[in-house]
Formats: C-alpha cells, structure tokens, sequence
C-alpha cells in the first residue's frame, strides 16, 4: 500500500494556515507524524481519515483520491482520534459490536466473537461489561486501539495515542503498535513524545508549524545529530553557564555537581564527551539547530 | 444490503444509548405509571367507565395515543436535539464517522433508532389499553383503531419533530435556542396554533379531529390523510436536510443525490398534502362567503310555499340521483314571476320540468331560478320536477359558522370529534333538510336578518332505491312497491330527513303513537341493561309524552316518534331563526352511535353503582325500581329538560340541547308569520317551547354570573331589536334576545287578556291552527275578535324602539287579614318606573312552609352560594317566571306606563315565604328580584283586602338631600389602572382580557383589571353591580368623586355587598333591611362572592382589608375596611370635614386577602 500526500494545505476559517504545501509519501508499516502542539499532526491526521477536507493538494492511497473514495478508505480504515474519552452510554464490548458492525462485521456471532478476542487482545475481557465511561484512562485508550483494529482494518490512523498515559499503560500500547505494525497494514501514528516514534516507525516526518520539516526513516533523523551531541561533567557554576549556552536534554546530580546531555553545534568547553545520539536527541537538534540554521539560510 | 445494515446498526445503538439516557427512563416510567392508572380509572369494570369513553371502542387507543402523544411530543424535542449535541460534544463518535457509512445510512439510522424507541412506549401503553378494552364488559375491540391512530397520530408527530429538531441544531447549532424554538412550537401548537387555519399548524393533532366513529369508520379520511402526511412528509424531508447539513464528508455520491431528490420529493408531496389540508379550510370558508353572498341577493324575492312534494332517491355510492316533484302555493301578495328554490350546491340539477317541458333555469350557486313564463298569482298553485345528482357540500349548511373547532367545540372528553351534518357513503347515508338535499323555497340563511325563517309545512312522498340493499329510514309511512322503499309522510312536515345504513329497528305501539328505534347490529345495549323494564316500558312511555303533552300543553302532533342512531360525527350548530337543532327532526330524532355523547347512557355502570351505594347505605330497591330511575333521568336530561353549556373564552354558553322534544310541540307543528316582523315565529318558539326542569337553576343562576334574561337585557340597553339583529349577532345573543322578547310579548298579552283567559285560548288557537301558516296580522284580529284589544301596534315599539323601563319595588309588606272568614294574606308594594319607556313585570310567590328552615337571603343567593349565605337549601325551584304555554306560575302581570307608580296589592291564599319578580324587559339587572318576606303583619280583622292596582299621583322620591352616593356604575366613578400586552402577545395578537362585560366573582383566579361583577347584594339603581380584582400591591386604583354643596362634618361609608344582610332591590337611600341568618347557614366565602357574615365558623376568604383614602380639607386619610368581617350594607369609615366641591375616595388592590371589590361610597351630611 502506497499513500501519498501532494501539496496539501489546510487554511482553517480563522485564517490559521494549519498545513502548508506538505508532499509525503509512505508505505506499510509504522510511519510516525512528530511534531511539537500545534504543529498541524491532527489536522493531517484527519484529512487523511476523511473527516476533514484539504483547502488544496490531494492525497492518494494506492494511487486513489481519498476525497474521491471516501468509501473505499473507509472500509479500510480504523481510527484511533486523539481524545477518546468520553462515551455514550454503552458497555465495553457494546462500543466495539457497534464499531465491528459498521466496519462490516454483519454476522453477529462472529462479530461477537471478534469482540472477545480484541478485548483480550487489549486486556479488557474482564471489563467487557463495564460502562465504556467509567474505564480508566488507559483503558479507554485500549478500546480505542481495539474498535481501530475491529474489522481488520487495512490503515490505522491513532492520532497522540500515548498522551496522558502511564508509563506501563504507554509501553504496553507501544508493544500492540509494534505487534501490529508487523502485518500488511500501514499504522500512522501521529504524537509529540519523540519517545513514541523510537525504532518502531520504518518512517516518519516531522512537522513545525505546518510545515514538513523532516521525512525519512527515524535513523536518518539520527544521523543527522551524531557529532552534536555532547555529555559533560560540570561544577553547578558550570551548569549554571551551560544551561545558558546550549540545550541541555537530560540533567543528572553526580557527587561533583551535574553530568549533563546537550546538544550542539559547536563542540563545548567543559570536556565534552561525544556519544552516539537518540532519536529524541536528533529531534531537539533538527528543531533546534538545524531547522533554526535552515530558516536563517 | 450494507445500507440496511448501516442502519438497523444505527439505530440499535441509538435507540440503547436513548433507553438508557435518564430523561427518557423517566419519562417512559411515568407514562407506564400514569396510564396504567389512567386505562384503570377510565376503561376497567373497576374504574369510571365514563359512557362517552367506553360507548365507541376506538376512544381507548385514541385518549391513550392523544395524551402520550403529548408528552412525547416535548421529551422527543430533547432527545433529538441532544442526538447531534452529542455527536459533537463526545469525540467518541468521531471513530464511527471514519467508517464506511453514508450520512443518509446514519441520520437514517438514528432517526429510526429514536422513533422505534417511542413506537415501542406507545405500542406497551397500547397494550395496557387494549387489555382493559378486552376485560371491559361495556366495550367490544377495534383493533384496527390501535394500528390507525398509531400512524395517524404518533408517527407524523414524532418524526416531524424528529425533522425539526435535526435540521434546526444543524443550521443553528444552538441547543437552548433550539429548545426553545421547539417549546415555543409545540406550546403554541397547544395554546393558539390548534385550531386555526383548519388545524394546518397542528403538528401534534392535539385539536385536529381524528375521531373513529364505529357506524362509518373517519368520516374524513382524505381531510386527515392529508394533514397527517403533511407533517409526515415534511418531517422526512427535514430529516433528510438534515443529511445535506450534516457535518461529515458525505461518502456516497449516490446517497447524496438520492437525498437530494427524496428531500425534493418530500417536500413537494408535504406541499401537496399541506395545500390539500389548506383547501379544505379555504374551499369551506369561500362556500360558506359564497352562500351567503348569494342568500343576500335573494333575501327579499318572495318565494313560494311547497305544499308537496314527492321525490325519488337512488343511491349510488358516495352519490345519489334524485328526481323531486313538488307542487307549491304563492301565499304572497303579490305574483311570482320566477320561482326561486334553494339546494345544495354540490347537487347538479340535470333539468327542471313542468308537464314534461323543460323549463328555462339558472343556477346561481345553491339557487335554482325558474323562469315558468307566466305570473304565478296569489293564492294560485303550480307544479315541477327537478333531476339533479350528485353529494352534498356540507360547508353549505351553516354558512353563518366557520369551523373553527375552539370556538364551535363537540368533544367527546377531551378529543374533538369531526362535525358532520350528512353523510353519502357507499355504506351509509344522511340527509336532513339543513342540507337542503331536495329543492327548498327558503333560504337557509338571511344574512340581513339571521333570526328569519321560511317553514313549509309540505307532504312528502320518498321513493329509496338503494343498489346495495341497505335499509331506508325515513318519516312517514312505510311502503313497498317495485322494489322501492316508498315513504309517505302522515302528515304535513316541516322538512324530511333520509339515512340508509345497516339499520334494524324496534317498534313500541303506546296511546296510538308508533316509537321505533333505529339502530346498528350490537348497539342495543340498553336492552339488556334495561331488561327489567320489558313490561313497564309501555306505562313509562306513556307517562313521559302525557307529561311532555301537559308541559306544553298541546298533543303530540305526529304518529310516530323515531329514535335514529347517526354516526357520532353528526352534528348541528344552533341557528339564530329558531331554537330547534337538526338532532330534532319532524317524527324523528337523531341519535349519536351509541348514545355516546349522552350524559346517563351508560346503564349498567350507573345501575352496579346505583345499586352499590345503596347496599351501603342499608337501603331498599328493586333492579326493576333503579331500572326505571335510570330510564326516566336519560329521558329526562336528554329529551325533556337539561342545559347545555359551552364554555367558549371561559364565558359559559347556553346552547339549544340538541335532542329536546320540544320543536314536536310547536316548531313542528305551529308557524307564525309576518313579513314586516320576520323574527316573530323565533319569538314564539323561544318563548313557547322553554322548559326548566324544577330544582334546575340556569347555569347563570348557579355561578353567580348573568342569566339569559340579564344579558339580552344589557345587550337591548342600547339597541332596539332590529338594530340588533342587522348588527348580525352571535347564535347565543339571538338566543337570549329571543327570549326576552318573547317572555315580554307574552306576558304583554297576558297582561292585557288575562293570564288564565289568554292560556286557554291560545292553547285552542295554535291546534287549531296544527300544520299552518299563520299571519301574525291575522292573530291579531283573533286576538281583538276575542279580547277586545289588538296587539300589533305594540310590536312597533317591541321591534323598533330604543329604550327600557326600570323598576323599583319598595314598601313591601305583608300581613295577614281574614276574608270571609279565612285567614288570608295581603301582599301590597309600590312599584314604580322611573324611566320614559312603558313596561311590565311580573309577580309570583314562593308560599307553603318549605322556606322554614332556610335562611332570607334572596332565593337566587340559595343556588350561587356554595357553603355560604342564606343555609339550607329547602323546598326549592326557580320559577319559570312566565315563560311557556301555561305560564301558572304567574300571580300577577303589572303594566306601568312610563314615569308612573302603582301601588300593587295581592291577595293570596297561602302565606308567602317570598316574592319574585321578573322585570322581563327592563334596565333592572339582575332582571329576577327576590323579596324574602321577613315579617308577617297581623293589622286585625278590620283590615280591608286590597287585589289591584292603584296609580299614585307621583313617583315616590327616597333622594336623602343630605347625602351623595356614587355607585360603580355612576360617572364619578374612575378607574385607574396601566394594562401593559406583552411583545408575544402582540406579536400573535392576543388581547389582554378585559372588561368589555360583566361576569361572575372568580375568587380562585381574579382579573388583573377591575371586573364588573353583578349580584343581588351589591348597591344600585337598577343594574346591582361592582368592581373586583386581584389582590396586589396597589398598582391599580378606583376612585369615586362626588360634588357636595355645603360645607361641614361629613359621615364617609362604603358599601359592602353581602348577600345575607341584603334586600335584593334598593331605591337609593333606601336599602331594606337585611334577611335574617340562615338558621342552618354556615359562613364560608363562596365562590359568588362574600358569603354571609354571620353564624358559623370563619374560614379566611378571599375578601380581608380593604384599603380606603378618604380625601378631606386636612389632606386625607387611609381607613382600614376589615370586609370580611363588616356588616353587609354601608360601613362607616369616619367623620371628616370637607368643603363644597368635589370630594374623593380611593381604593386601591393593595389586601392581604385575594380580591379587592369596589362597589358604592356616600358622603352623608353630619346633624
């Protein structure tokens, strides 16, 4: 499956251009939208999940216009938005017959039984008859992923899914993402936790201010950093100074004073220590060095 | 398949998340309650099983689907503007808008969703109905009416409300508003909207007749099919704008087309239906303009008498043919050279004959004018034969009535019934003359003189052949020949009435009189509920029509008297020109299906209660005995006596009781005439057929408020009779005037020639004249030949003038005397007329003991207090003051000439509890004064008996020169008060109430204005009236002003209205001293007004302070009138000094208590 997005763009009434001119293209697999608040991810995300229109610029799945084919995406489409919390009045295993029946699971047994085994899939079976609302956070977030997979879907759209979550509950929805991604569907996962995206995305683009920064595979992202990431051992005076000079990304208390990570163009005083970057220390470099250094060329 | 998939899923989860929503778990919860309890209460052997209810079985699912039809009509408001409030306050949804369905799918699906959840209600709260349809010993099933009102009322209803509430949160995205856009619909819809423009805005058909009639099934199914699809329709199409309007990509190209051409397609048939509807009331509206408009053009041609005709009727479905021969007199002046004759203007006339010629006509709407080519001479006769074929257009009929359903009401409990006045159905058929189904002479209405009638007394031969073999009915003798039905009418008749349905019949042969029933297979209930009277009937019969005979005091004029079940629609509207209803027809009278709408029809409920009551009470009757009880109070209330009251803008209406015998004794059989008094044979009839059942007060009587009489009276204040009837008043007001000058023209020639002379004569005279025309010129010669005086230059003054006399009656004494050696009693008063025009009135007495252990409050105070005022009720009935054939009652007729008094003695044999007066025509209101007699003077035997009357050289004059009284009604009395109308109701142009008129004391709800109430206890000259209103905070005011010529002390009294301390007539200055207390009399304040004061225990009424500023030279003063506790009469409110000009009191709402009443204030000069 091939999805490609040409010259879209969203102006919002208010005049907010949400999305400008972005060209992107991915396959199957997990592709990772990044991007800080605001940047245009959910207006992205549900243009491509068809509740939203393009101001221009088309997207094409296996060379279809979704505007066009509406249908067609959505009967291979789950979707996962990005609040998804509050329910009507209808028991856990009800939402997801719901969902199943219009994702075009007619046969009610089999449909049942679907039910039951994405439940378990999640680990909701237990609270199969629990009012939908009174789940906790990450619960409901499990019934999200699952009504998205009911019907097996062919693209899952899950839009900040880990955004208020746990660290267990936000390992455990990585873990069904990665389990997922290994089938012949394409999952777009949209969120700003750089931590979300890590090595399960084959792909990703990054998107500041609604524009498309960065698109490529994560170790290309990466790449980009190596050579500008620095670990230092500094006095508190010291850190008082560097904290002043450069980003600093992680900050450990040590005997001395602070062993801290930052990012830089230069390399620091304060016998730095080149280590080999992470994926969220390439996002602080693109947005914060190498996007700002483009802008000025 | 996927489509319907969509949708049923849809629909299931919405119709789960709506059963679960606590609103609506309240509402189904409550509705099972309250109609489980309700369905018990009205329909089960253990409840009330009210006749009307349970008499036609349809009424069960139609009462239970009208009321739930209203509440849900509201809780659906909120739960589908809270469907797409949801939608976009639970992102939830967003997930079920990214699958593969189209918009239409899921409005579909919820629209079906919500409207299966509420067919659902509506099918348990059937089913509680039905069940207590089938347990209910007086009702059989219809179990098709459950399926028909179901769609005809719920579904338009719900899914047009559906429509609305979508479409309106789509376009304005607004909640509140929408709710209250919708509130304010269905509210109006209720209040305002129901019954206009033919019910097209009634949405809910909360007043639009769907009423099922078990003889002819909806009488008007295209009417209610049209109105019904109209919101159908429109509420599909909105609904399915709601589709185009939704937020959503639409994902079917074809869905959205499709929605587009079914919302083109809805709205296009909901335009159809809602111009259907709408030409049913334009269509009604423009023949009525039109009937009436070519009534005006041929008022004043004279017209032919028919004497008899002969026709031939072929039914053909919803058709008929008929050919009428008829044979006719000029009893004119003057020759003929058309013939005019009136019939329906549905009905097309295929050709007009004389001696097989066809002759020249034009049809000018309903009219028919011939042209016979020569002058048909007074006197002289001549013949024709019409063909015409086809229905009848029933808007025809009462031309001067539009079918606003609020103003002219027939319900059966709270659900309006369709009014019909015939019926032409393959199954059924009804036609009586109203709906001029044979070619007529007269007019069915005089736009220049409503009260004017035409009355043939013609013989009628009818010959029926009817395709389906259905059985005629008809007056006169039944025959056979060729096939045909072949009536011939016994005698003359005043016009003939035909219905061919499923008939079978019943006949009872009683005194010579033939009386058959009529009616539909099952509807002889009252066979077996009355069983035990199979051997009495003939002797209660017959006791009923002597009774009848001796009230009236004539014979029944017909063979026969049938009794013809019509279906329940039928209906007729009181007419100006007589008094007689279409129900009533010569020999006949027209049942509704059932005796639904009859009050004590339902025998076997009335008999097991009856019967229960008794058992507990330890008493003794037969089934035989309660059986014949239950016979005689239906026929009573129904054929003989009764009232019928319609409340229209909460004013009580007293209407012609639609099936009184009473047209059998004089309508029917007597006709005077008069072409320059065109109104005189409803003057007769009004006063000639009255009948009061003893122990029944009018209506008027019992609340308090103005009796007939009073109201003609105000009405003619101003007005002479012809002036009124050219101002084209209202049925009622006709009524009313009818009968007072009918009871004046009576009581005028009673006067005159003597009340037991004139009673016999003309007892004699209108027998002899059964089945005639007679001139009112020509009576007057009999009455002169007879008499000695002519009445007829009376009329003159009677039709034309302005103006009426007033009367006071003062020096009322009796005393007890001996006459030949008896004991008798003199009775002598002074009566006087102050006024310029002459008049009469007359006397009659209450005598015997049953007044012992009433208190003296004035007679009429016995009916109007409830709880309060004179006591017990005693030996008690209203007097019929004159009116009718006998008029015994009367003690005296006194004619006093303008500006003259008259001393009045009366001898009587019995002693008198109290005297009545009726001043019949006259400014006094009320028109009924009641003296009690209070104390009896015992003078000795020298005392001379004094019977007749004495002119006194001069009006006796009770002027006190030291005081000045303003009354209410005086025109120093002021009212102040701001009334301010709401933008609504400007906007909807609704008026505020206000007082155009007097009406009676409402202490539950009382005005916001000063209201002008009359009683018998409130101060006057002649009309005995005050102001009240509801209790504030002194925002409104009275004022009384009155000029004082000298200077000095001055005693300040108000006057309070109390019925107990009251004499009923007061010259001024001279209010008679009060009844004694009732001895029985418990004090409550009633709701006619302030009850008696004294004796018993005190409740907290609505009259408490009362709060007077008394102007004076120092400034003024604010007194303080406890009323409640005042003496009935002129309370003193202190002595002030005031100088020569104009003084003042005020009176403002400001009182604890719940009304403030302003009546009189005096001003008398300090010795």
């Amino acid at each position: 499956m091939k999805i490609e997005i040409q010259g879209l763009n969203k102006i919002y009434p208010n005049g907010n251009h949400a999305l400008k001119d972005i060209n992107l293209e991915f396959g199957t697999g997990m592709f990772g939208l990044l991007g800080p608040n605001g940047a245009g991810k959910s207006s992205l995300m549900r243009i491509l999940v068809t509740l939203m229109k393009p101001t221009s610029g088309i997207v094409l799945i296996d060379g279809k216009d979704i505007q066009k084919h509406r249908k067609e995406l959505r009967e291979m489409l789950g979707y996962l938005p990005q609040d998804f919390r509050f329910f009507t009045s209808l028991r856990t295993w009800e939402f997801l017959d719901y969902s199943g029946s219009l994702a075009g699971l007619k046969n009610r047994k089999e449909r049942l039984s679907e039910v039951d085994r994405l439940l378990d899939q999640v680990g909701l079976l237990e609270v199969r008859d629990r009012q939908a609302n009174k789940l906790s956070g990450g619960m409901k977030r499990r019934l999200g992923i699952a009504q998205a997979l009911i019907g097996n879907p062919r693209i899952i759209v899950v839009d900040e899914p880990t955004t208020g979550l746990d660290p267990d509950e936000r390992i455990r929805f990585r873990n069904i993402l990665s389990q997922l991604s290994q089938n012949d569907v394409t999952i777009i996962l949209s969120t700003h936790i750089v931590g979300d995206i890590s090595s399960t995305c084959q792909g990703m683009a990054l998107l500041n201010k609604g524009e498309l920064v960065f698109s490529g595979s994560p170790e290309n992202l990466v790449k980009q950093a190596e050579g500008h990431v620095f670990k230092l051992t500094l006095t508190p005076y010291e850190y008082e100074k560097v904290k002043e000079q450069y980003d600093v990304i992680s900050t450990i208390p040590i005997d001395t004073g602070w062993e801290v990570q930052i990012v830089s163009e230069e390399v620091p005083v304060y016998n730095p220590v080149s280590i080999i970057p992470n994926i969220e220390h390439a996002y602080v470099y693109y947005m914060e060095h190498k996007l700002h250094a483009d802008m000025i060329d | 398949m996927t489509f319907l998939n969509n949708i049923r899923t849809v629909a299931r989860y919405e119709a789960k998340t709506l059963r679960r929503s606590w609103f609506f778990k309240l509402f189904s919860i409550s509705a099972l309650v309250i109609f489980t309890f309700l369905n018990i209460g009205l329909f089960s052997p253990i409840g009330d099983e009210s006749w009307n209810m349970v008499s036609i079985p349809s009424s069960v699912p139609l009462i239970n689907l009208f009321l739930l039809n209203i509440g849900q009509a509201i809780v659906v408001i909120f739960l589908a503007a809270d469907f797409l409030k949801r939608d976009k306050k639970v992102d939830t949804n967003e997930v079920l808008y990214t699958r593969s369905m189209s918009n239409f799918e899921y409005i579909i699906g919820k629209t079906w969703g919500i409207l299966r959840l509420f067919l659902g209600l509506d099918l348990i709260i059937l089913s509680i109905g039905l069940l207590m349809n089938i347990i209910s010993r007086s009702m059989s099933v219809d179990i098709m009416s459950y399926l028909y009102y179901l769609l005809i009322i719920c579904v338009p209803t719900i899914v047009f409300s559906l429509g609305l509430a979508f479409m309106l949160m789509s376009a304005i995205k607004n909640q509140p508003v929408t709710f209250l856009i919708l509130l304010g619909f269905a509210a109006l819809d209720m209040f305002w909207l129901y019954y206009r423009f033919g019910s097209i805005f009634d949405y809910m058909a909360f007043g639009f007749p769907v009423f099922k009639s078990g003889i002819v099934g909806f009488d008007n199914p295209g009417q209610i099919l049209n109105q019904r699809l109209f919101y159908l329709f429109l509420g599909l199409a909105l609904v399915i704008s709601t589709v185009l309007l939704f937020k959503r990509l639409p994902q079917s190209r074809v869905h959205t087309t499709l929605s587009w051409i079914f919302m083109v397609l809805f709205l296009a048939g909901a335009g159809l239906c809602g111009f259907n509807t709408w030409s049913y009331y334009q269509k009604s509206i423009n023949v009525k303009k039109l009937t009436i408009e070519t009534n005006r053009k041929f008022e004043n041609s004279n017209v032919a008498s028919i004497t008899d005709a002969t026709i031939d009727f072929i039914h053909k479905g919803d058709s008929f043919e008929a050919t009428a021969f008829l044979k006719f007199v000029n009893d004119n002046n003057e020759g003929l050279e058309r013939y005019i004759f009136s019939l329906n203007p549905s009905l097309s006339v295929s050709g007009v004959t004389l001696n097989g010629k066809q002759l020249q006509y034009n049809r000018i709407n309903h009219i028919i004018e011939i042209v016979p080519g020569k002058m048909l001479e007074p006197g002289k006769s001549d013949s024709l034969t019409v063909s015409y074929s086809g229905s009848i257009n029933e808007s025809f009929c009462y031309p001067n009535y539009d079918d606003n359903i609020k103003d002219n009401r027939y319900r059966i409990e709270m659900v309006n019934v369709h009014k019909r006045q015939a019926f032409v159905t393959p199954g059924y058929v009804l036609l009586t003359p109203e709906s001029n189904w044979y070619p007529v002479t007269g007019l069915n209405y005089y736009p220049s003189n409503p009260a004017r009638i035409k009355v043939d007394f013609s013989n009628y031969t009818l010959r029926v052949k009817d395709e389906k073999g259905l059985t005629p009915v008809s007056q006169g003798k039944l025959g056979k020949e060729n096939g045909d039905y072949v009536f011939r009418s016994e005698s003359p008749l005043t016009g003939l009435t035909l219905s061919i349905g499923n008939y079978k019949s019943d006949t009872l042969k009683v005194d010579s009189i033939k009386y058959i029933t009529f009616y539909f297979p099952g509807h002889d209930y009252y066979k077996k509920d009355l069983s035990e009277l199979r051997d009495t009937l003939p002797l209660l019969v017959s006791g009923i029509m002597r009774e009848l005979e001796s009230t009236f005091s004539t014979k029944y004029p017909f063979k026969t008297l049938s009794f013809l079940e019509v279906p329940v629609q039928f209906y007729s509207y009181p007419r100006m020109c007589t008094q007689t209803r279409a129900e009533l027809q010569p020999s006949m009278v027209l049942l509704p299906e059932k005796l639904s709408t009859l009050r004590n029809a339902g025998f076997h409920k009335q008999f097991t209660r009856q019967k229960k009551r008794m058992t507990r009470n330890n008493q003794v009757i037969t089934d035989k005995e309660l059986q014949v009880r239950l016979f005689n109070t239906f026929i009573r209330n129904t054929f003989i006596s009764g009232e019928n009251f319609r409340f229209i803008n909460g004013v009580a209406i007293n209407e012609p009781i639609r099936y009184r015998l009473g047209p059998s004794f004089y309508f029917f059989k007597n006709n005077f005439y008069s072409s320059e008094y065109p109104v005189i044979n409803a003057v007769f009839e009004s006063h000639l057929q009255k009948v009061t059942a003893p122990g029944q007060g009018s209506f008027a009587g019992m609340d308090g408020g103005l009796t007939d009489n009073d109201k003609a009276n105000l009405i003619l204040k101003n007005l002479s009779f012809r002036d009124l009837l050219a101002k084209n008043p209202g049925s009622d007001t006709v009524r009313q005037v009818l009968s007072v000058k009918g009871d004046y023209l009576f009581n005028l020639l009673r006067a005159r020639a003597g009340i037991d002379e004139f009673s016999a004569w003309f007892k004699k005279y209108i027998d002899d004249n059964k089945f005639r025309h007679v001139s009112i010129e020509k009576m007057n010669s009999d009455v002169r030949e007879k008499f000695g005086f002519e009445f007829y230059p009376y009329l003159n003054d009677w039709f034309n003038k302005t103006g009426q006399p007033g009367f006071s009656i003062t020096n009322f004494r009796v005393s007890q005397i001996v006459v030949d050696n008896r004991t008798r009693y003199q009775v002598t008063f002074v009566a006087s007329n102050k006024e310029v025009v002459a008049g009469i009135f007359n006397v009659s007495f209450r005598t015997g003991g049953g007044r012992g252990q009433t208190g003296g409050g004035p007679q009429i105070m016995d009916v109007v207090m409830s709880g309060g005022g004179p006591g017990g009720r005693g030996n008690f009935s209203i007097s019929m003051q004159g009116r009718g054939m006998e008029a015994s009652d009367i003690s005296k007729i006194v004619f006093l000439g303008a500006r003259e008094a008259k001393k009045i003695g009366i001898v009587l044999d019995d002693q008198p509890r109290e005297m009545m007066i009726n001043t019949i025509f006259a400014r006094n209101i009320p028109g009924q004064i009641t003296q009690p007699v209070n104390e009896l003077e015992k003078p000795g035997d020298q005392a001379k008996p004094f019977a007749g009357e004495e002119v006194l050289p001069s009006i006796p004059s009770y002027d006190n020169p030291s005081e000045v009284i303003v009354d209410n009604e005086d025109t120093g009395f002021k009212i102040s008060q701001q009334q301010s109308v709401s933008p609504l109701k400007k906007l909807l142009g609704i008026k505020n109430r206000n007082a155009t008129s007097y009406q009676e004391i409402n202490t539950y709800w009382a005005p916001e204005y000063w209201q002008p109430v009359i009683q018998a206890s409130y101060f006057g000259s002649y009309i005995l009236s005050s102001v009240y209103t509801r209790a504030g905070t002194g925002e409104r005011l009275v004022t009384w002003k009155g000029v004082i010529k000298k200077p000095g002390y001055y005693d300040v009294y108000c006057y309070v209205g109390k019925s107990l301390e009251r004499m009923t007539v007061r010259g001024r200055g001279m209010g008679g001293p009060g009844g004694p207390p009732g001895e029985g009399g418990r004090e409550a304040d009633g709701p006619g007004g302030p009850g008696g004061s004294t004796g018993g225990q005190q409740e907290k009424g609505p009259y408490q302070d009362m709060h007077y500023k008394i102007y004076h030279d120092q400034g003024f003063d604010e007194i303080t009138l406890d009323y409640q506790n005042a003496e009935g009469g002129w309370n003193n409110l202190g002595r002030y000094y005031l100088s020569p000009d104009t003084v003042k009191v005020e009176l403002t709402n400001l009182s604890a208590g719940k009304i403030v009443i302003a009546d009189a204030v005096k001003w008398v000069k300090a010795e």
